[in-house]
C-alpha cells in the first residue's frame, strides 16, 4: 500500500531513498512485480485464445506482439456448436463425470469409513496397494482393458461384454484411477467423527452402514463435496483412456478431448473455432475453481502431503 | 408396550432384510471392513491388478502380426532384451532406445521431458508458493488466477500451445526464429516442439506444486522466523536457513507426484505435436498396440515404463526418509 | 418387563480382558449405578448391554428376550453419551425424533412424543435450535430427551454428566433422579463419580479389573464393602488401611494394637495376616469420644496437616514412635497416616499430640492377601466374653 502510494507520485528518486533505508519495501516491490508475472504468465494463455476465436477465421495471420483481436466476431461461438456437435460432446463429459463422481463417492465412503473408523487386520499395506494403483501409469493397464472392452477377453467361453464405445469403457478405469485419492480424502474426515456420534445412531436405530450414510457422511460434507470436485475436474481433464476407449463420434459417448481433436483433425484451418471451442470447454472448470477453490486446495494438499 | 411398537414395525419389512442387516451388524470389526471393502477391491481388481498382470504376462509372448491370435509363442524376457538393446527398434515407429537421437527415441524422451519439467516446475512453483505466502489483498483471486491452469483440460492446454506456436498465425513463432532459438515450423522439429511441450507443462502444473509447497510454508511454525531475526538473519538468511529446510519434505513429495505424471506424459503431446515428432514411452505404447497390433513388444514398453516410475518413486522415498531423519 | 441380566459376559480383546464373566441381575425399574475407576470395565459392560460391543462370551437378557447377538436398535435401549453426542447438522426437533423417524412412526405420534419429552426436560421452545447454539446442560437435556422419546425398556447412560461444571452437575443429579421416579425404567448409569453413585442409585455395582466386586444398595457398599477394594473406592475421603498380624489378643501393627478374640472370627488364626479399615469418621479424638460406645485403647498420635473443609476437618495423623511429619500423602500406602475427620469446633492444631480411638463397631478387618472382608465390626454380639474383656482392657488403661 505504501508503496503504492510513493511511486504514484512519480518521485522515482525518492522511493529510492527510502528503499535504501528500507529493505522492506524493496521486498515488497519485488513481490509486487513477480505476483504480477505470474498473473500474465498464467492468463495470458487464455487472453490468446480469446484473441483468436474473436477475429474472423479469415483475418488470422500472424500477429504483432501484443497481439489484439483483427476484427470482431462472436459468432465464432455460435459456430463452435454448429461445425461439430460441441454441446454433445459437453454433455458427454459431464455424464461421464458425474456419474464417475456418484460411483467414486459410493465406493469410496464405504472404503473410507473402512479405512478411518476400522481397525483390521492388514489395514496398512491394503491402504497402499489401493494408494498405488493412482500411480501406475495408465499405458500399463490400456492393452488388456483394451481387448476386454472391445469384446476380446473370454472366460469359460463368454467373451466380455463389448463396452468400447459405451460410458461404461470410461466410467470404470476413471473410477479405479481417482478413487484412490477420494479414499484417503473421506478416510480422514470419517475418521473425525467422534464414536459417540455413530454409538448413537446405532442406538437410535441406524445400521452400522445407515450410520455411514445419515450421520457420518452429512457431517463429513466438506470433505465429501472435496472429493467429489476433484473427481469431477480429474474426469474433465483425463485425456488417456478418454481419448482410446471411444472411436471419437459424439454419438459414442466420446467426451470432449474427441471435440477438441475434431477441429485439429477435420477443420485444420478454423482457428478460431479451435480458440473458442477452447474457450467454451474451459469454463465449466474454472467457474468450478472460483467457486471450490478452498476445496480444491484442502484436497490436493491433504492428498499429497499424506507420507 | 415400547418393545412390541417397535418390534412391529420391525416385522412389516420382510424376513430377509432382517436377517440380512442381522448378519451385518453382527460381523466383527475385520470382517466387516472387508465387506465393505469387496466392492472397491472388485473394482480396482477388474481395472488395476488384472490389467498390471496381464500387461506383465503379454510382455513374455512373441509379437503375432498375422493371424488372428494376438499373441506368438512364449518368448521370455525377450522383449526386453530386444528393447534394451535396440534390436527392436526398426519394427517401431520410432525407436525404443537409442542413445544418438536422444530426441527421437521413447526412453530418452521421456526422460529429458521429465527431468526439465519436474526442475522448471519446482522452481516455478516455489515462487509462486512464496507469492501466494503473502498476506495481499486480492490473494483469494491470485490463487484462484494461478490454479485455473491447473484444471485446465490436457486436450484445451494442447490445443492452446498448438495454437500459440502455429507458424501461420502464432506471434512467438516469428521471432523467435530470427533470435535462432526456433526453427521455421517449431511443431514438426522434436528439440523445439520438446521445449514447447516442457513449457506447456510447467504453465499447467506448476499450481500443483505451488499448492503443495504453500501448505508446507504455512505449516512452518511463525516464531521460528522471530527467533531468526532476533539472532539477526537477513531475509535471505531466513530463508536458506529456516524456510528451506522445514519445506524440503514437501517440496520432494511435489517432486514425487509431478515425477509420476510426467513419466507417463501422452495426451499433450498427442494434442500439440503428435506422437511422432516426440515420442514418449506411453505414445509408443499406444502407437505399437493400436497401428502396428505388437502386443508383445507393447506391453514389454508399458511394463517397463511402469518399472521405471516404481524405480523413481523408491529413490524418492529413501531422499524423503533421509530429509526426515536428517532434520 | 425392563428387567436386565446378564450372565458370564466376557469381553477379550488381543490382549487385554476387559470384562470378565460379569454376572448381573438389574429388575425392572431399578437404578442400578457401574462405578469403578476408569479403566475399569463398566462402559464395555454397558456397550455389550446396548449392543455396541458383542461380547466374547455370556448372554444378555433384556425384557426376557436374548439380545446377546441383537444390533443396539433391536434391543430397545436408549443412551445417553458422556459426549452428549448430538447430531450437529439436525435442529433440537430432528435430534430427539431421529429414532423415531427412523422407524417411520406417524407425524401425529412423533409430534405428541417430541413435546411430551421436551416437556419432561424443560426444552420448550427450544425445539428449532442448533446443538450448537445452546449450552452444555440443555444439550444434555437434549440428549436426554432423545432417550426419553423412544420409550425404551431401559436406558443407559454412560457417563452422562462427566462433561458437566461441577454446579450443574449436582443439579442434573436431582434432576435424574426427579426424572427416574417418573418414568419408573430401568436406568443403568456408569459413572467413575462414587458420589454420584452413592446419591442416585437403588444398588450400585463396584467393577474393577473387568470384574464384578460388589453389588449393593449404596449404604451397604459403604458399611459392608465385600472388600479392600470396594472399601477403599467408596466414600471419599478414603477409608483408613493399616496392616497387621493376628495375635492371641487381637491384631498388632506396627504402631498400635488392637484387642479382639480372633477365635470369635472364623477363618481367622493367630499370625494371619489381616489388613484395619477404619473410615476418617470412626476415628475420634480421645477427649470426646464420649458418644462412642465401645472405643479401642488410645493410640497416641501427632497431627500433620490440617484441612478445615468447612462442615468438618480433616486431620491427618502420624502414628508410631517416629512421628515424623511425612511427605507421603496416600493413606494407603503410608503405614504411619491416620485420616480423622472432626467436628469444625474443635481446637485441634498442626503439629500437636493427642490420642486418639477408632469405633470398635465400626472397624472392619480385610485378609490382606485375599483382599475379602472378614467382619465389619469388633463387637462380636454373640459372646460377652471377649466384649467384657476388650471393655477392662480399655478401662485399665484409662
Amino acid at each position: 500500500m505504501a508503496t503504492e502510494s510513493d511511486s504514484s507520485q512519480g518521485a522515482f528518486s525518492r522511493w529510492v531513498d527510502s528503499a535504501i533505508e528500507s529493505p522492506e519495501k524493496v521486498y515488497r516491490a519485488m513481490f509486487y512485480v513477480v505476483m504480477l508475472f505470474f498473473l500474465f504468465t498464467t492468463l495470458f494463455p487464455f487472453y490468446w485464445l480469446l484473441v483468436l476465436a474473436l477475429t474472423p477465421n479469415e483475418a488470422i495471420t500472424s500477429f504483432g506482439f501484443p497481439p489484439v483481436p483483427n476484427g470482431f466476431n462472436p459468432e465464432a461461438f455460435v459456430n463452435v456448436f454448429t461445425t461439430v456437435p460441441f454441446h454433445v460432446y459437453m454433455f458427454n463429459s459431464f455424464v461421464l463425470g458425474i456419474a464417475t463422481t456418484a460411483v467414486v463417492l459410493v465406493l469410496a465412503s464405504l472404503a473410507g469409513y473402512v479405512f478411518g473408523r476400522l481397525d483390521f487386520p492388514g489395514k496398512g499395506p491394503l491402504m497402499l496397494l489401493i494408494l498405488a494403483v493412482s500411480y501406475f501409469p495408465p499405458a500399463a493397464f490400456i492393452i488388456p482393458l483394451f481387448r476386454l472392452f472391445t469384446g476380446n477377453i473370454s472366460l469359460l467361453g463368454v467373451s466380455s461384454p463389448n463396452l468400447f464405445n459405451t460410458p461404461f469403457s470410461m466410467v470404470l478405469p476413471f473410477s479405479a484411477l481417482f478413487m484412490p485419492l477420494s479414499i484417503f480424502i473421506l478416510s480422514t474426515f470419517y475418521g473425525q467423527i467422534p464414536d459417540g456420534l455413530e454409538d448413537a445412531a446405532r442406538i437410535e436405530g441406524t445400521t452400522r452402514l445407515g450410520a455411514l450414510f445419515r450421520v457420518i457422511m452429512p457431517l463429513s460434507a466438506p470433505g465429501v463435496a472435496t472429493a467429489g470436485v476433484l473427481t469431477f475436474i480429474s474426469v474433465y481433464n483425463e485425456f488417456f483412456f478418454s481419448f482410446l476407449m471411444t472411436s471419437g463420434e459424439a454419438n459414442n459417448w466420446a467426451p470432449i478431448v474427441w471435440g477438441i481433436l475434431s477441429y485439429q483433425g477435420q477443420y485444420t484451418q478454423l482457428y478460431n473455432l479451435m480458440a473458442a471451442a477452447s474457450i467454451v470447454g474451459v469454463l465449466p472448470v474454472a467457474i468450478l475453481v472460483v467457486v471450490a477453490q478452498e476445496k480444491i486446495v484442502s484436497g490436493l494438499t491433504a492428498g499429497a502431503l499424506k507420507e | 408396550m415400547a418393545t412390541t411398537d417397535e418390534g412391529i414395525r420391525d416385522s412389516e419389512r420382510s424376513g430377509a432384510y432382517v436377517s440380512a442387516v442381522r448378519w451385518m451388524e453382527n460381523l466383527s470389526d475385520p470382517q466387516f471392513a472387508y465387506l465393505l471393502l469387496t466392492p472397491v477391491l472388485l473394482l480396482l481388481g477388474l481395472i488395476a491388478f488384472w490389467p498390471l498382470l496381464s500387461t506383465f504376462r503379454m510382455s513374455l509372448f512373441a509379437d503375432n502380426l498375422v493371424g488372428s491370435a494376438a499373441l506368438g509363442e512364449f518368448v521370455g524376457l525377450e522383449n526386453y532384451v530386444a528393447l534394451l538393446t535396440g534390436e527392436r527398434d526398426a519394427l517401431l515407429v520410432r525407436p525404443f532406445l537409442d542413445p544418438s537421437t536422444p530426441f527421437r527415441s521413447a526412453l530418452t524422451v521421456t526422460l529429458i521431458f521429465t527431468l526439465f519439467s519436474v526442475f522448471f516446475e519446482t522452481v516455478v512453483g516455489f515462487a509462486q508458493a512464496l507469492v501466494l505466502d503473502q498476506d495481499f489483498r486480492g490473494r483469494r483471486w491470485v490463487r484462484v488466477a494461478i490454479i485455473i491452469p491447473w484444471a485446465v483440460p490436457i486436450v484445451i492446454q494442447g490445443m492452446i500451445f498448438f495454437l500459440l506456436f502455429q507458424p501461420n498465425i502464432g506471434f512467438l513463432v516469428d521471432p523467435l526464429q530470427n533470435w535462432g532459438i526456433f526453427s521455421a515450423t517449431p511443431l514438426s522439429n522434436p528439440v523445439d516442439s520438446m521445449i514447447i511441450l516442457i513449457v506447456a507443462d510447467v504453465w499447467k502444473t506448476s499450481a500443483f506444486m505451488a499448492l503443495i509447497i504453500l501448505a508446507g510454508l504455512q505449516s512452518v511454525d511463525r516464531s521460528l522466523y522471530d527467533v531468526g531475526r532476533v539472532a539477526g538473519a537477513s531475509k535471505y538468511q531466513q530463508f536458506k536457513m529456516i524456510t528451506l529446510p522445514l519445506v524440503l519434505p514437501s517440496v520432494l513429495v511435489a517432486m514425487l507426484f509431478r515425477t509420476i505424471g510426467a513419466m507417463r506424459i501422452y495426451g499433450l503431446i498427442e494434442t500439440v505435436v503428435g506422437c511422432n515428432t516426440v515420442p514418449s514411452l506411453s505414445c509408443l505404447v499406444v502407437t505399437t498396440f493400436r497401428g502396428s497390433r505388437m502386443y508383445g513388444t507393447s506391453a514389454a514398453v508399458a511394463f517397463i515404463t511402469a518399472g521405471l516410475i516404481g524405480l523413481v518413486v523408491s529413490v524418492y522415498i529413501v531422499k524423503y526418509a533421509d530429509t526426515e531423519t536428517g532434520a | 418387563m425392563g428387567k436386565v441380566i446378564l450372565e458370564d459376559v466376557t469381553k477379550r480383546y488381543a490382549d487385554v480382558t476387559a470384562v470378565d464373566k460379569m454376572n448381573l441381575e438389574i429388575e425392572d425399574g431399578e437404578f442400578v449405578t457401574l462405578v469403578g475407576p476408569s479403566g475399569c470395565g463398566k462402559s464395555t459392560t454397558l456397550e455389550t448391554i446396548a449392543g455396541l460391543t458383542i461380547p466374547t462370551d455370556g448372554k444378555i437378557t433384556i425384557a426376557d428376550r436374548e439380545v446377546t447377538n441383537l444390533p443396539p436398535k433391536d434391543r430397545g435401549i436408549a443412551m445417553v453419551f458422556q459426549n452428549i453426542a448430538l447430531f450437529p447438522h439436525m435442529d433440537v426437533y430432528d435430534n430427539i425424533s431421529f429414532g423415531l423417524r427412523l422407524r417411520d412412526y406417524p407425524k401425529e405420534e412423533i409430534d405428541r412424543r417430541v413435546d411430551r419429552a421436551s416437556d419432561i426436560v424443560q426444552l420448550e421452545g427450544m425445539l428449532d435450535r442448533m446443538p450448537d447454539e445452546m449450552s452444555g446442560g440443555q444439550r444434555q437435556r437434549v440428549a436426554i430427551a432423545r432417550a426419553i422419546v423412544r420409550e425404551p425398556e431401559v436406558f443407559l447412560m454412560d457417563e452422562p454428566l462427566a462433561n458437566l461444571d461441577a454446579k450443574l452437575r449436582v443439579h442434573m443429579r436431582t434432576e435424574l433422579q426427579r426424572l427416574h421416579k417418573e418414568l419408573d425404567t430401568t436406568i443403568i448409569y456408569v459413572t467413575h463419580d462414587q458420589a454420584e453413585a452413592m446419591t442416585m442409585s437403588d444398588r450400585i455395582a463396584v467393577i474393577d479389573g473387568g470384574e464384578l466386586q460388589q453389588i449393593a444398595p449404596p449404604l451397604v457398599c459403604y458399611n459392608e464393602p465385600a472388600n479392600l477394594f470396594v472399601a477403599g473406592f467408596i466414600g471419599s475421603p478414603s477409608m483408613n488401611f493399616v496392616e497387621g498380624e493376628v495375635t492371641s489378643t487381637g491384631l498388632s501393627t506396627p504402631n498400635f494394637d488392637v484387642e479382639f478374640d480372633p477365635g470369635q472370627l472364623s477363618g481367622v488364626a493367630e499370625g494371619d495376616h489381616l489388613t484395619l479399615g477404619v473410615r476418617p469418621e470412626d476415628v475420634y479424638l480421645r477427649q470426646g469420644s464420649e458418644g462412642v460406645a465401645n472405643p479401642t485403647q488410645s493410640i497416641p498420635a501427632r497431627t500433620d496437616v490440617l484441612e478445615p473443609m468447612g462442615d468438618e476437618i480433616f486431620v491427618y495423623l502420624l502414628t508410631g514412635d517416629a512421628a515424623e511429619p511425612s511427605m507421603e500423602a496416600d493413606p494407603e500406602t503410608s503405614k504411619n497416616q491416620l485420616l480423622m475427620s472432626v467436628s469444625p469446633d474443635s481446637d485441634i492444631e498442626a503439629e500437636q499430640d493427642v490420642e486418639v480411638v477408632l469405633d470398635r463397631e465400626r472397624v472392619h478387618l480385610f485378609d490382606t492377601e485375599t483382599g475379602d472382608a472378614i467382619s465389619h465390626t469388633l463387637e462380636f454380639p454373640a459372646t460377652e466374653a471377649g466384649a467384657a474383656e476388650t471393655e477392662t482392657e480399655a478401662e485399665g488403661d484409662d
